[in-house]
């Protein structure tokens, strides 16, 4: 396995792409965006309060735009500057996938205290989610489909619904690997939730399995708008991390101070970082390990990524987290199984089912085995 | 009025579908077949697919999507043409007359040449011969050098003799149906069009000419229209950068009086 010379991502991760001189795409993007000097950042605040102006300005009788929120980190800082920064009167829309941790609870239950802004929360029934969480699991390795389908999708049948034209969304996700430069100002679209969040699989996939049934009316909150819905409303969800300089740790600082957000009392078995994913306990835990016995990697080597570009962290203290952190089994495998009546047994068989081969192998005692990055620096 | 072609292009890698900037820098967007059937349900007017991988090798890295990893070209194309509304052009790494002919077999509409005109000129004749001269586009990479806009083979790393008008010339002389003339200068930048390389192409030649290179905003579009005589505009990022993409250019091109189709939706199951 090669990995990125800058970061400690290795080449198979989801989307990356690795130039020619060994620095990978995600890099590349962060270079672009550290490259913009704090003028070219006045011109992309300017372009953003255009907009907004844009869609306010003629809007006296309705919300001025959506914010999907999980009540995270990342949902403050994108409230304080909507609704604090800019006094704008946003709809919050959470998708409630039954997976928050307390202190998820708590921040995500707050928003309306601290900030001026109506809040609607929604949740499928449990169990349709406890179904999803299993075929889900079978079909793709992943019993979070159903949370990146909810949070891709109903904020938008929301803004359909309601008639509200912008939504205003956070970090541009798909720098996680790279995909568009700061210049790109890349914009919400169902093709990328189709394809990366959703795994191309939408509702329809899902429905008449025989071990878990659903219907087409337990996944209507599943179903994305057609384009003539949107285009009727004008609908475009904005990346917020287009126009301010994206930095989650500062970000965590503000947000604490302001508004009394919370982190994780506890440490998190998967990762160092104790400010991300409050909203859902499988996405540092469970879910996150099915990435590591997919690809070889997890969540320690997504933050380390990050807080090595940032200049939190050199690569060495980088590596050194991923040896520590990616492979562990976490304890919410057993809260998981509990919760969807599953035998450990039948979890492994399945799980072990989506090893990549491009990344692991058996040993000739039978056991997994795979290139670790710590190898490569020797 | 004869209407005036929007045509999104597709640019795919090692079984990826990318953004390519400055024809060095990718950045892999997502599967060989996705954008193609949004780009149909947009109702684009044509599609040009150009295969830039170097290496022979398709891979997406994961088996864990619904839709299959392809490994092959062909059926890379036959998932393609089965997405798409449109007329597909395809192009890259074409070298033989079987290797069009196989790509035409398995859907595509026309066939795009670029290395093998240039090292056969000839091959021109004999593909047009073969299946007909609307079937085979010549694409051309241009790069401004000393003021003169040259002719640049290999990917656009390596300079040739010719001037773009002069090349262009030559290859409608052997055959060619169609020109896609595309600036390495403004690849990805988003800056608008190289205009005077567009005119010096399309005002030497009868065929039609389809300009590419630089699209930053639906303007630039209509300037390429005002400005010169090229038959159809092409552009491969901005198409993913918003959604709905095809849909808004054509939108704003049609009620701007341009002489385009009416903008519309397609379903595409």
């Amino acid at each position: 396995m090669t990995y990125c010379k800058r970061c400690v991502y290795p080449q198979i991760t989801v989307n990356l792409n690795l130039d020619e001189d060994g620095i990978c795409s995600s890099c590349r993007s962060f270079e672009k965006f550290e490259k913009l000097t704090p003028g070219y950042w006045v011109e992309r605040k300017k372009r953003f309060e255009k907009i907004i102006k844009e869609t306010s300005q003629k809007n006296t009788s309705n919300y001025d735009c959506i914010i999907p929120v999980s009540g995270g980190k990342d949902s403050y800082f994108q409230a304080h500057k909507i609704a604090t920064e800019y006094g704008l009167k946003p709809l919050l829309v959470t998708y409630h996938g039954n997976n928050y941790l307390p202190e998820g609870d708590y921040d995500r239950d707050r928003m309306r205290h601290v900030f001026n802004a109506d809040h609607l929360v929604f949740g499928p029934s449990v169990e349709v989610l406890k179904k999803l969480n299993r075929l889900c699991f079978r079909k793709m390795g992943d019993m979070n489909w159903h949370a990146h389908c909810g949070i891709s999708t109903y904020a938008i049948q929301i803004a359909v619904k309601f008639n509200i034209p912008l939504i205003i969304w956070g970090e541009v996700i798909w720098d996680t690997a790279g995909m568009f430069d700061p210049e790109d100002f890349v914009e919400f679209s169902a093709r990328l939730r189709h394809e990366h969040a959703l795994r191309g699989y939408e509702w329809s996939d899902l429905i008449n399995d025989p071990r878990d049934p659903l219907t087409e009316k337990d996944l209507l909150w599943a179903k994305y708008p057609s384009d003539e819905e949107i285009i009727k409303v004008g609908v475009r969800g904005l990346y917020i991390g287009n126009f301010f300089k994206w930095d989650p740790n500062a970000h965590t600082k503000l947000v604490k101070k302001l508004y009394g957000w919370k982190e994780s009392k506890k440490p998190f078995e998967r990762t160092y970082r104790r400010m991300s994913n409050l909203d859902d306990r499988y996405e540092n835990g469970l879910h996150d390990y099915l990435k590591y016995l997919k690809f070889g990697y997890g969540r320690a080597s997504d933050h380390a990524s990050k807080d090595i570009r940032l200049g939190y962290m050199n690569r060495k203290t980088g590596v050194e987290m991923v040896k520590k952190y990616d492979h562990v089994i976490p304890s919410d495998l057993y809260y998981w199984l509990n919760y969807v009546g599953m035998k450990e047994k039948e979890f492994w068989k399945i799980a072990n089912s989506f090893r990549d081969p491009r990344v692991w192998r058996k040993n000739k005692k039978g056991e997994w085995e795979k290139d670790n990055i710590w190898d490569e620096e020797k | 009025m004869k209407k005036k072609r929007l045509i999104p292009i597709v640019l795919l890698r090692n079984g990826w579908v990318v953004q390519s900037k400055g024809f060095h820098e990718y950045k892999n967007l997502g599967n060989p077949f996705m954008s193609v059937k949004r780009l149909s349900e947009w109702a684009s007017d044509e599609l040009i697919y150009l295969d830039i991988t170097r290496d022979g090798e398709y891979d997406l890295r994961r088996d864990d999507l619904r839709d299959p990893n392809r490994h092959d070209i062909l059926e890379i194309i036959e998932d393609v043409s089965k997405m798409a509304c449109m007329p597909i052009t395809f192009g890259g790494r074409i070298r033989t007359i079987q290797d069009i002919e196989k790509r035409l077999f398995r859907g595509a509409d026309k066939i795009s040449i670029n290395t093998q005109a240039l090292r056969e000129p000839s091959f021109i004749t004999n593909a047009a011969k073969e299946f007909g001269a609307q079937c085979i586009v010549v694409s051309i990479d241009a790069k401004l050098e000393n003021g003169k806009y040259i002719v640049m083979a290999e990917g656009g790393k390596v300079p040739t003799k010719y001037e773009a008008s002069e090349w262009a010339k030559i290859v409608e002389n052997y055959g060619a149906g169609e020109i896609l003339i595309n600036s390495i200068d403004r690849d990805g930048k988003k800056s608008g069009f190289e205009i005077p390389l567009l005119c010096s192409v399309a005002d030497a030649v009868h065929i039609p000419v389809i300009g590419c290179g630089g699209a930053g905003a639906w303007e630039h579009f209509g300037e390429v229209f005002d400005e010169t005589r090229v038959d159809a505009v092409a552009a491969a990022n901005i198409f993913q950068h918003v959604d709905q993409s095809v849909h808004l250019a054509k939108k704003y091109l049609y009620d701007h009086n341009y002489p385009v189709r009416p903008p519309e939706f397609f379903e595409v199951s």
